[in-house]
């Protein structure tokens, strides 16, 4: 029942916060947020179930009861966490409340709303990572997309309508396609599966149990909802070319809206490849290797190249987000226990760092109103804090040995240099590894214009230490993406532990 | 007796004069009238099977469709009248606020 | 057995906890946490010399302490402690170093009266402690990290005073060129682990001697398709990109002359004990890897000559006394690559060593040299210090004439035996050594040049500015550091004696064959000597072989620095490299090598990223926006049936209701 109580807490501070008044609903929204981060941490300190949760392991936190019974098929409310989910729970939990800290400055319209709408969203997004009912979780998938679009419509930069909508509508119709991917295959199983639970179609689907539907053979039926789904899935991840959403999304959304998107919505899209495409279809995603790694590769290389044109702070770590989501992409399609468990970890390891960047950024910018490269240069002289903060979290994000950054990327690295899928993948690997120097490139140029040098600032403002409030959030990121890096195996253990039944079996 | 063929006929008849009006008049009151008219056809309609098939469900919905239209005439008339307050008038392609 | 080799981890933490202290509480702390460093170098050194001396009796330490990633079904990846008489006499070089240059940081910050003095303190325990677990690193995945976090280190500290332009700039430089080299090298870490399945070191399970198992068709690893020895030597030259990087060899040298940014106690921990020296030291660690390839080892050592040469001549007109320093280390090194291609493992060690020895020494004596001038490093500004500061005069002296080779010099020796090793196993039948040979005893010549040219401007001749004249004083604590080096320099050479003993058949006082030779079976000088795909070859006798060798060698290191003495040992010395002309411009400007790299990186870097920002607004984004905009146009189109006149919506219905029937009445054949 845990999970549940998770979900109903948040669910039920969203409504007091967004109900307070404006002048503590920050503090309150905080207080309220820590409860699911004790909670989720108990999770972890409970966690005692092992394997994958869609492929027959134990499922820890597990509740299945019948909810709406349909001929045939029934819904279920079934939810429960394995090795994959419970990090990105705790992730969920741990980023919201600093986000919600770091959101005390630069929030000051509808702050009760805003507070409201960000725990609506944590809440759903518990649920995504939670449920394991396909219906259940295509709500939550589909219900954090409600109050993405008004944080970033209501709260956003000048261009905020433009962002909102091109992120709504570009996810939703991708959610479209997936879903079509996704009922197509449901009723190819036909009667094999009783419900919607993922495991059991995860199962069936492994077991070979697909049939004929719409006049598609099942093998064709099975490749064509692959494509759909990783479609639909790959725009929230986001890669290359379904990436233009992102940095438009980032660049319009106030910094802890930003903290979110990068730090967790993204993770939505791996998580769900992770679980849909590539725990269910692990023979169509190695049929189809040399595109999915090409892919992968493209958008590091591309991603890396991107942010390097960019005169936006925001816009750069934007863009480097969808280079280390294309490290993900990469370790998932290799299919060995560091690549999908790298993969994994990175999705945690990207969560903290990226996260970490953007409310460094935005505590520049909540002091200087500007994030512009060339606006700016000696801030470090000014804001001596911040600025070595930002340079430890730059150097996480160029994957700088003992931080999560590195981990989840050496992981990715080597698990898909020694993949067996394609006798390709060693090149595949060695050319998304030179993204490493390309983020080194871009983000110490940035540095070296924005935080080093002589000071000088244009605008009229007064450049001084950022407040305490500020500060806080990035130092307990920094530290748990050390900690991460030192001692991987906090999570490392479950994820390798829920990945490895994905490796056998099922057509591999 | 009469063959059901009359009755679908005259039925026939009364919804062309009533979908006639509304597609050429231009006054709102006229336009209720029509819209009346095809209301009336369709009851010919259910009455004249009833009455074949000697079952009286089709009487019944005859007698509903009645107090429907009693009830849509006075919405209709309401809206006339709100249409004669802010256009003065009570021709329908003066109010087109709801276009495009 | 808890032996004192137990305690080789806290050799790494001391300077980490350092490193700790200094940034969480040094602007409390006297001296802006100075002595927490000091006191942690010192104890490192303390344990280091145990170690050394433990080593010694025979014992070797190789132990796993921390899993680092436990691998489910697959391996584990762990860190390790490897202490064996290479790593022992790292160790002790390092810290070593880092402790004098801890105490010269007291002289050369705390006494000029530097700001943000934590930082720098923090900054340098964090380096040495990187270094030191890169030294004892067994394995190498874990070289690789504490190899990356050097790097950190060295960005860190060379940008250390952020305020002006050019430290960042430097300091980003280093860090990204050494980044590119390390990028092969991290493939290279990934490649060891996919082909062997370990990364150890030492071992019968380490991947150098699975690899020579291999070769010899005794066990069965992943080559991906190659030949297993055309798949060795590739991966060993993509770890190679890493030692290029960071040991500033040609063409990744570029960082090195720009970190001089840095202070100078840090130049002289990256340039001698460090950062540069950790690449050199990974070909030595695993160099039963490369051993086993003759491809690599001729790369390696015709990298190493032409490094070599090449950065001589660069240094041969630089003005500045830290920029002749930096070129010649960059040359040093290349004297280090050159010997490890050449087979001459020890030679190379040995080098190592004395190196770390005289640069320390040249860099903290230019330190106490720029104290002196109120922080004006330019040499022309110098002149007539030799009476001023004795002491630094006569320790910049031995490592002047140890970094010139000239007999009995610590440099002397060990640079002899490098180009010893070389020569003759180049008269074995490898004309290539023999070309690297060849450019590294040319490279002797301008060595003695420019050392001595960089010695007599700065000391010799009549003061050229009013700094010169009435220098700032120095004290102890740079005093100190120097006399250590100083007498170092001088007799380190005494290890290693080989050319004494080959000529006068002394037998047993090549101290530093007999050390290396100890240890792990697999990682012994003797080992190393069996695998090299060398065979020696001799002018007449051995013995003549060695005298030739050191004669040629000697005679044009003292030919160098005569020219030298003849030049620049005047009142009045005028700048004759400026007769070169035009040779002069491009030496000047390091043969246009920053300009290519910098071209590389604005010219077509940021060109093309610019290219793909344009191609990702223009077309990727274009199809979105236009997809929308297609819709829109079609929906502003669609719309307009929607008249609000009522009548209209009427017409639209009959039409349709009409449509629909004659579609239905003509698929359905009613009018048949």
């Amino acid at each position: 029942m845990i999970i549940e109580a998770l979900i109903a807490v948040t669910f039920l501070a969203a409504l007091v916060v967004f109900v307070a008044p404006d002048e503590y609903a920050g503090r309150l929204a905080a207080a309220l947020s820590a409860l699911p981060v004790l909670g989720s941490l108990w999770m972890w300190a409970q966690y005692d179930a092992s394997g994958n949760a869609l492929l027959g392991g134990s499922i820890a936190f597990e509740t299945d009861v019948v909810w709406l019974t349909l001929g045939g098929l029934d819904l279920h409310w079934f939810v429960g966490v394995d090795g994959i989910s419970l990090p990105l729970i705790v992730l969920t939990t741990i980023l919201t409340t600093l986000a919600i800290v770091s959101a005390w400055t630069p929030i000051v319209e509808r702050q009760s709303q805003f507070y409201g709408l960000m725990l609506f969203m944590e809440a759903n997004l518990l649920g995504v990572f939670a449920a394991l009912d396909f219906f259940a979780w295509f709500i939550f998938w589909e219900a954090v997309l409600v109050p993405m679009y008004f944080l970033i419509g209501v709260w956003g930069g000048p261009n905020r309508r433009y962002a909102a909508i091109k992120f709504f509508v570009y996810t939703n119709i991708a959610s479209l396609v997936m879903f079509i991917g996704f009922i197509a295959l449901v009723f190819g199983l036909g009667d094999s599966v009783s419900s919607m639970r993922l495991p059991e179609i995860a199962q069936a689907l492994r077991a070979g149990e697909l049939g004929a539907f719409a006049g598609l053979d099942a093998a064709t039926l099975k490749t064509v909802a692959f494509v759909a789904m990783f479609l639909g899935f790959a725009v929230k991840v986001p890669v290359a070319p379904l990436h233009t959403w992102l940095p438009d999304a980032h660049v319009e959304a106030p910094t802890p809206v930003s903290v979110m998107l990068a730090g967790v919505l993204l993770k939505m899209g791996t998580y769900a490849l992770l679980r849909f495409n590539f725990t269910m279809m692990p023979d169509v995603a190695t049929a189809l290797v040399v595109p999915i790694a090409a892919i992968a590769v493209i958008s590091v290389i591309y991603g890396a190249m991107l942010a390097l044109a960019q005169e936006d702070l925001k816009r750069i770590v934007a863009y480097s987000s969808v280079s280390s989501m294309g490290y993900v992409i990469l370790g998932l399609i290799a299919y060995t226990t560091y690549g999908v468990g790298g993969a994994t970890f990175q999705m945690i390891a990207h969560g903290l760092i990226s996260g970490l960047m953007f409310m460094a950024v935005g505590v520049i910018y909540n002091t200087t109103h500007t994030r512009m490269v060339g606006d700016m240069s000696g801030i470090a002289d000014r804001m001596p804090v911040t600025a070595g903060i930002f340079v430890a979290g730059a150097f996480g994000y160029m994957g700088l040995p003992l931080m999560a950054g590195f981990a989840g990327e050496f992981f990715i690295f080597k698990g898909s240099f020694e993949s067996t899928v394609h006798a390709g993948m060693p090149l595949f690997t060695a050319t998304a590894m030179f993204g490493i120097v390309i983020v080194a490139g871009y983000l110490l140029f940035a540095m070296q214009r924005t935080l080093f040098g002589p000071f000088s600032f244009d605008g009229e403002y007064e450049i001084t230490n950022a407040p305490f409030h500020d500060v806080a959030p990035l130092a307990v990121l920094l530290l748990l993406t050390i900690v991460l890096g030192v001692a991987p195996d906090l999570f490392f253990g479950m994820i390798q532990d829920a990945v490895n039944p994905i490796l056998t079996g099922g057509g591999l | 007796m009469v063959p059901p063929e009359y009755y679908l006929l005259l039925s026939a008849a009364v919804f062309c004069i009533g979908l006639f009006g509304i597609l050429t008049r231009r006054n709102a009151l006229l336009f209720l009238m029509s819209v009346e008219l095809m209301l009336n056809a369709a009851n010919i309609n259910l009455v004249a099977f009833s009455y074949v098939w000697g079952n009286v469900t089709g009487q019944t919905l005859g007698l509903f469709t009645m107090a429907l239209a009693a009830a849509e005439v006075a919405i209709g008339i309401g809206i006339i009248l709100v249409l004669y307050r802010n256009f003065d008038g009570v021709d329908v392609t003066d109010a087109t606020t709801m276009r495009w | 057995m808890a032996g004192i080799l137990d305690f080789a981890p806290a050799i790494v933490l001391l300077p980490f906890v350092s490193f700790l202290v200094a940034l969480s509480v040094g602007d409390r702390l006297p001296k802006g946490g100075a002595f927490a460093g000091i006191a942690a170098t010192a104890g490192s050194l303390v344990l280091a010399i145990a170690t050394v001396l433990t080593v010694a009796g025979g014992q070797t330490y190789d132990a796993t302490i921390y899993t680092w990633a436990e691998g489910i079904d697959a391996v584990d990846l762990t860190f390790g402690v490897l202490i064996d008489p290479l790593s022992a006499m790292m160790l002790l070089i390092v810290t070593l170093i880092a402790f004098l240059v801890h105490v010269f940081s007291l002289g050369y910050m705390n006494d000029e009266g530097e700001t943000g003095l934590p930082r720098y303190y923090a900054g340098l325990g964090l380096f040495t402690a990187s270094m030191l677990g890169f030294v004892v690193a067994d394995n190498l995945l874990m070289a690789f990290m504490f190899f990356e976090l050097v790097g950190l280190c060295s960005y860190l500290l060379i940008g250390f005073h952020f305020r002006e332009p050019g430290p960042p700039s430097a300091a980003k430089k280093a860090f990204l060129v050494t980044r590119f080299g390390d990028y092969f090298f991290l493939v290279g870490v990934v490649a060891v682990f996919a082909t062997f399945g370990t990364a150890a070191f030492a071992g019968s399970e380490s991947f150098p001697a699975l690899a020579e198992a291999a070769l010899n068709g005794e066990a069965s690893v992943t080559t991906f398709g190659f030949e297993p020895q055309t798949w060795f030597t590739i991966v060993g030259l993509l770890v190679l990109g890493g030692v290029i990087g960071k040991s500033a060899q040609f063409p990744l040298h570029t960082w090195l002359p720009d970190a001089m940014e840095g202070p100078t106690p840090v130049s002289a921990l990256i340039h001698a004990a460090t950062m540069v020296a950790a690449g050199v030291y990974l070909v030595a660690r695993m160099y039963g890897f490369y051993a086993i390839s003759p491809t690599a080892l001729a790369i390696i050592a015709f990298i190493g000559g032409f490094t070599a040469l090449f950065a001589a001549t660069m240094g041969l007109v630089k003005r500045e006394i830290k920029q002749v320093l930096a070129y010649s280390t960059i040359s040093q090194y290349g004297y280090m690559m050159l010997a490890l291609g050449g087979g001459g493992y020890v030679a190379a060690t040995f080098h190592l060593m004395t190196h770390a020895f005289f640069k320390a020494l040249l860099f903290l004596g230019a330190g106490s040299v720029i104290i002196a001038m109120h922080h004006n490093e330019n040499m022309w500004d110098m002149g007539g210090l030799k009476d001023k500061m004795p002491v630094t005069y006569y320790t910049f002296l031995a490592g002047s004439l140890a970094l010139a080779g000239i007999f009995p010099f610590a440099g002397f020796w060990s640079k002899d035996e490098v180009l010893y090793e070389t020569l003759i196993h180049g008269l074995g039948g490898s004309p290539l050594l023999l070309g690297a040979y060849a450019m590294g005893l040319l490279a002797v010549f301008f060595t003695g040049f420019y050392t001595f040219r960089m010695f007599f401007l700065t000391f010799h001749g009549n003061p050229r500015s009013q700094t010169a004249e009435d220098p700032h004083g120095v004290r102890w604590n740079v005093k100190g550091p120097l006399v250590v080096l100083g007498v170092l320099a001088t007799v380190a050479g005494v290890v290693n004696m080989v050319p004494i003993e080959k000529l006068l058949g002394i037998g047993g006082i090549d101290f530093l064959h007999q050390w290396l030779d100890g240890g792990f079976e697999g990682l012994t000088a003797h080992h190393y000597a069996d695998l090299i795909p060398y065979s020696s070859s001799y002018i007449g006798s051995e013995a003549t072989t060695v005298a030739v060798g050191a004669a040629v060698s000697l005679g044009l290191a003292l030919a160098g620095s005569g020219l030298a003495y003849l030049l620049y040992n005047v009142p009045e010395p005028i700048r004759h490299t400026d007769r070169l002309g035009r040779i002069k411009a491009v030496l000047y400007n390091n043969y246009y090598q920053d300009e290519y790299q910098v071209w590389l990186a604005n010219g077509v870097a940021r060109p093309l990223a610019r290219v793909a920002n344009k191609f990702d607004g223009g077309v990727v984004d274009g199809v979105v926006n236009g997809v929308s905009g297609v819709s829109l146009f079609a929906g502003g189109r669609v719309r307009r049936i929607q008249t609000g006149v009522v009548s209209n919506y009427a017409a639209l219905l009959t039409l349709g209701l009409t449509a629909l029937l004659l579609a239905f009445g003509i698929l359905g054949g009613w009018f048949v």
